[in-house]
């Protein structure tokens, strides 16, 4: 329950943000010009590095009269020669060519204007239950399945959620949704991604089950990075564990 | 398997809080039990405005819980090392003492010089030279310091390597480069999106890691010279876990793209992928022995996530950790005999260390949710993340488990990678 009402809350904020025109990229490349197409079209600012040139040679000391390795078994340093092509440069930092915009994960591309698709939907009529992705009434409005702890086993209760996404789909052929698996903090971010993965597949599944073609659904993972609710408690990562449901462009 | 906790009370000792600072604080735990002590002297300088190589020597061999740094009481390097009385710092309890200087160069450049003396024996162990510009007078002291350490402890210092990691403040993911003293640190992508995972080239000229921007994990490979990165493939589905071949042509990756989670080869120079692992199991966090003869990665094959390792040839794959029920994020040490991974026990995360030989393994920290192991260049101290009253901090740790250092900052550090 709480999460319906959190994906309503996060509906209603991303509708006041509906106007502004969805862009790939989050970040803005002010004041990088001299670095020749470093980040293209992603939401990213890079920038190089480089390693200050160093050249290197054995001189002699003056004080003792020979020289040698205190420590058993080492090689005598061959004048470390670290020459490298670069001189270090000092460029602005990314930090004052960043803007950041609160914008959030899944739900992000779900809140507000709805698509063609989705009026087409709304026109074919399904007696009482509405296909319309703008409709909170709809069961197309809930967009999180949860899992059990080291499970993607899709529970019983998300049936009437599955098959109404899977009669979207169905009905309209161009329409495409992303399913996107989370896991709970705990453990490696590495393999939680992996953990996420099977639950967005186990979902992308069970729409294809129900008669969805495959290259209408994605299965893609968050890992743990995008937690519903954060905290380090049972409570938290119950909720953290989920897949959601999201259609570019909506 | 012969798990040990050990110093855990010896640790619990030396948690004191320093003043939180803009910068990076850093936090020595432990140490070794006989202190090699060492007095630095200050360089003398041709210009006041250069960056003085006895204070990032003396921090440098300080942290490491190796050296017992003398204080030079105001003495300072004499302009000859004829002049330096050995037979006085003896006295004053040094086994070793470092004097150098910086003059001018042609071009702008300047000459770093250093001595370093055995007192005791009265003889010098090494003495060097470095041209570099003004601003590569700090790499150099890292070098003089690896050097330092080398001749003193007959083992390659850990200084002069550069470290990645993801610095997160609020809502922005900074992916940071910095000196293995975590100083100079340098932005190199910043993102509203997460990333993760950063993967040091071989040659250390590049970094494989992933970005969410496309709201989907995607593996980008930046080179560090000019900042130009490119996605290294276009899939349906996750692309994820980058990891260099040790010749730097290959990355091995998890994709999504045919089945659930497997690894793939993906030629650089090409940019085609060959399959690598099968079967219905999760397999990932793929990583190559410096041999180029093994791939490691985590597996649930067995049921709960594992350690394995595949032969590059064969692909034949044979089980590497048994003990417990979650072992990933395998790492290897420089030399391939050791590796570094996460255990979990008792509901805790903790870094291990596992001898390939004999494969005794070996529990080296004490903390809760360690992650993201790697080896320093020199093999023999282990850097990671660890969460420390709820904030990401990096750590390192010896493969001996008896020195360890904390990295914080405000903010969020996690995902560190130490590369040359």
């Amino acid at each position: 329950m709480k999460h319906i009402v959190y994906v309503a809350v996060l509906a209603a904020i991303l509708a006041g943000c509906a106007d502004k025109p969805t862009k790939d990229a989050v970040i803005e490349d002010r004041g990088l010009r001299t670095q020749s197409a470093a980040s293209g079209a992603g939401g990213v600012d890079t920038q190089g590095v480089g390693t200050p040139a160093i050249d290197s040679r054995v001189i002699s000391g003056g004080g003792a009269s020979a020289t040698e390795n205190r420590a058993a078994g080492t090689s005598p340093i061959a004048g470390t020669d670290t020459k490298q092509s670069s001189v270090l440069e000092t460029r602005p930092l990314a930090e004052a060519s960043t803007e950041v915009k609160p914008l959030t994960d899944a739900q992000a591309a779900s809140g507000a204007s709805a698509g063609a698709d989705g009026a087409a939907a709304d026109a074919s009529g399904q007696g009482t239950i509405s296909l319309n992705l703008k409709d909170p009434k709809s069961p197309l409005a809930k967009r999180v399945i949860h899992f059990d702890y080291d499970s993607a086993a899709i529970r019983d209760e998300y049936r009437e959620l599955l098959e109404a996404h899977s009669q979207y789909l169905i009905q309209n052929t161009r329409a495409k949704a992303i399913l996107q698996g989370h896991a709970d903090e705990r453990g490696s971010r590495e393999y939680n991604i992996a953990l996420g993965q099977r639950r967005a597949e186990s979902v992308a599944n069970a729409l294809n089950l129900l008669g969805v073609p495959e290259l209408q659904v994605e299965a893609v993972s968050m890992g743990e990075e995008k937690p519903l609710v954060e905290g380090q408690d049972e409570a938290a990562w119950q909720q953290n564990r989920r897949a959601e449901i999201y259609y570019p462009g909506e | 398997m012969n798990m040990r906790i050990r110093f855990a009370l010896l640790f619990g000792l030396f948690l004191i809080a320093l003043p939180a600072k803009a910068l990076m604080t850093i936090e020595i735990i432990g140490g070794a039990t006989n202190k090699i002590p060492v007095a630095i002297l200050p360089f003398t300088l041709s210009q006041d405005t250069l960056l003085n190589p006895g204070d990032v020597i003396t921090n440098d061999l300080g942290r490491s819980g190796y050296f017992r740094m003398l204080d030079p009481r105001g003495a300072v390097s004499p302009t000859d090392p004829q002049g330096l009385p050995l037979k006085e710092w003896k006295d004053k309890g040094a086994d070793a003492v470092v004097m150098g200087q910086i003059v001018g160069a042609a071009n702008g450049r300047v000459e770093v010089r250093f001595w370093l003396y055995d007192v005791v024996r009265q003889i010098q162990l090494a003495g060097l030279s470095y041209t570099t510009t003004p601003a590569g007078v700090r790499a150099v002291s890292h070098k003089i310091s690896d050097l330092v350490h080398e001749k003193l402890l007959g083992e390659p210092g850990p200084y002069s390597g550069r470290i990645a990691y993801i610095l997160k403040r609020g809502s922005r993911y900074d992916l940071q480069v910095a000196d293995a003293d975590s100083q100079n640190a340098v932005t190199v992508a910043a993102s509203t999106e997460p990333i993760i995972s950063p993967a040091w080239s071989p040659d250390g000229s590049k970094l494989a890691y992933v970005s969410f921007e496309d709201k989907k994990p995607v593996v980008y490979v930046q080179n560090l010279m000019d900042g130009k990165r490119t996605a290294v493939a276009k899939f349906r589905g996750s692309i994820s876990e980058p990891a260099w071949s040790p010749d730097g042509k290959q990355l091995a990756v998890t994709l999504s793209r045919d089945e659930t989670s497997q690894i793939y080869l993906l030629d650089l120079d090409t940019l085609a992928v060959k399959r690598f692992t099968r079967g219905g199991a999760l397999d990932t966090e793929p990583v190559f022995s410096p041999d180029g003869r093994w791939l490691y990665f985590t597996s649930n094959r067995g049921g709960s996530p594992q350690i394995y390792r595949a032969s590059l040839q064969t692909g034949e794959a044979s089980r590497v950790t048994f003990d417990g029920g979650y072992n990933v994020s395998p790492a290897l040490s420089p030399d391939g005999k050791t590796m570094a991974f996460v255990h979990r026990r008792d509901g805790r995360f903790l870094i291990a260390a596992m001898d390939l030989e004999n494969r005794q393994t070996q529990v080296l920290t004490d903390t809760v949710y360690d992650e993201s192991p790697s080896f320093a260049p020199n093999g023999r101290l282990i850097l990671y993340a660890t969460l420390v009253n709820g904030r990401g901090v990096l750590a390192t740790v010896s493969v001996d488990g008896r020195v360890r250092q904390r990295l914080s900052q405000s903010g969020d550090l996690r995902e560190p990678s130490w590369g040359r």
